[in-house]
């Protein structure tokens, strides 16, 4: 079902809310993949640390994603979207969200270095994983048959939290936030681990 | 010009920099661009994908406050990858690098800056990039500007520069900062002559007795003139130290070179 959801306007809110988001770790990811080779000038000629590149990369996407939430503040108020208290749950789901999206910016920017193709592959990447993810639909609306990719997409349950807290205005299940928190957590070491083990390298690799 | 000075008061003879048994090897990818694509395409053909380099085999070597020294040899011998390890950017493989005071690199020129801004703006970007606070770089812009000789063109954007107009701007940022241990990496020869020459001017003033000065360059003149100590690097390995024009003309003598303006070539 694309578009699923219970009223007309709780869909459009459910579309921006979710796109908004997803965009904010597509943007990491896209400016994140040639943080590190495009700091090749840097990287040769000063001593600093090399993980302050996709860090940056997550700072300019959080800049872009920061003015969604007043546009979709506003197109919530249109639609008649209820405001409650358990809104606030928006704000673990957005730090949960940003931590993903340095996981990925970090590991996805050392990889970059080994691959310089990666980035020609990440339009498809993004293209699929939003695709896989609960922003056309809702969560609720996925068939059973189609709930494995709510395990293997690190961004369904974080959207799904999302969208409960902000378009719904309800309190996110628990499962889902630590479901998206173990992800962020586990790339993120792993990614780190990649990146900090290899980056004494990238001088002589770039 | 004034300065700033991040340097604290050290003594003449004072260890600077000990580099003991260094050693640096790394491996390198043989495709300037490795790509996934090429690694799937080679699984099985035994094709190898990098190469490992040795860059610097045990090399010994002291500076000390109050000296200039001098790092030649030949394209590859290794000058510029002691320099980064010195500097810290590349961590040596083996031996042990030690640095006492605080080290300020003009290993390439303009990193940092952004050609869609104004020249004004990179002095902030350069500045920041080179370590220096923002009310540091605001303080000493005048001098920047006044040193750099763009006038008015500071105000343009980067990319309406000429490569000298670049290379002026980027040198008077860089010459800003009064370090206790200055790298000079072929940071000189910038702009038309006039400019190279306030360049070489400006690198004499920085010579003292409580600071170390690492000058890399091809110009023999320009080493004759600044340094009171040379080291001669080989294909990674010190070949030679001492007193610049015996250490020069043994160099030169090495490359059947003899003495002349071209060999000698400077600003």
């Amino acid at each position: 079902m694309i578009i699923g959801g219970a009223t007309d306007s709780a869909r459009y809110a459910h579309l921006t809310a979710s796109l908004f988001l997803f965009y904010l770790v597509a943007n990491s990811l896209t400016g994140g993949v040639k943080s590190v080779t495009a700091g090749q000038r840097l990287i040769l000629n000063t001593a600093f640390p090399r993980i302050m590149l996709p860090i940056s990369a997550v700072v300019i996407a959080i800049f872009k994603f920061l003015p969604t939430l007043v546009v979709f503040v506003v197109i919530k108020a249109i639609v008649g979207s209820p405001f409650t208290i358990q809104m606030l749950w928006a704000i673990p789901v957005l730090l949960i969200t940003i931590f993903l999206s340095l996981a990925v910016a970090i590991t996805i920017s050392c990889i970059n270095v080994y691959f310089r193709d990666i980035a020609s592959f990440l339009p498809y990447l993004t293209r699929t994983l939003l695709y896989l993810s609960p922003i056309l639909y809702e969560a609720s609306a996925l068939k059973p048959s189609l709930r494995a990719i709510e395990i293997v997409n690190p961004l369904f349950p974080i959207l799904d939290s999302w969208s409960r807290a902000v378009v719904q205005g309800k309190a996110p299940e628990l499962s889902s936030m630590l479901q998206g928190l173990g992800w962020a957590t586990g790339i993120f070491f792993i990614g780190t681990y990649f990146f900090l083990s290899r980056e004494r390298e990238f001088a002589v690799r770039l | 010009m004034s300065s700033l000075s991040v340097s604290n008061s050290h003594l003449t003879n004072e260890l600077a920099v000990s580099i003991r048994g260094v050693g640096l090897t790394y491996t390198t990818s043989i495709d300037k661009k490795p790509t996934l694509k090429a690694r799937v395409k080679s699984l099985g053909r035994g094709k190898k994908q990098t190469r490992v380099v040795r860059a610097l085999d045990d090399i010994n070597l002291d500076v000390e406050y109050g000296q200039v020294l001098g790092v030649i040899g030949t394209n590859g011998a290794g000058k510029s990858s002691l320099m980064r390890c010195i500097a810290g950017i590349l961590p040596p493989s083996q031996g042990r690098i030690e640095v006492y005071g605080s080290v300020s690199t003009l290993l390439a020129l303009g990193v940092g800056f952004n050609p869609s801004m104004s020249g004004r703006d990179n002095v902030f970007l350069g500045g920041l990039a080179a370590g220096m606070s923002r009310e540091e770089i605001a303080g000493n812009f005048d001098e920047i500007a006044e040193f750099s000789e763009l006038g008015d063109a500071i105000d343009a954007p980067m990319r309406t520069y000429s490569s000298g107009m670049y290379a002026r701007l980027a040198f008077s940022v860089a010459a800003v900062v009064r370090p206790d241990i200055l790298i000079i990496d072929e940071a000189l020869s910038t702009g038309d002559a006039k400019f190279k020459e306030k360049s070489l001017n400006r690198v004499k003033e920085l010579r003292s007795d409580d600071r170390a000065l690492i000058l890399v360059s091809h110009a023999m003149q320009t080493i004759r003139e600044t340094c009171n100590d040379v080291a001669w690097l080989h294909k990674g390995k010190l070949v030679q130290r001492g007193e610049p024009n015996a250490v020069i003309d043994a160099y030169q003598e090495f490359l059947h070179l003899g003495k002349s303006a071209v060999i000698d070539e400077d600003f």
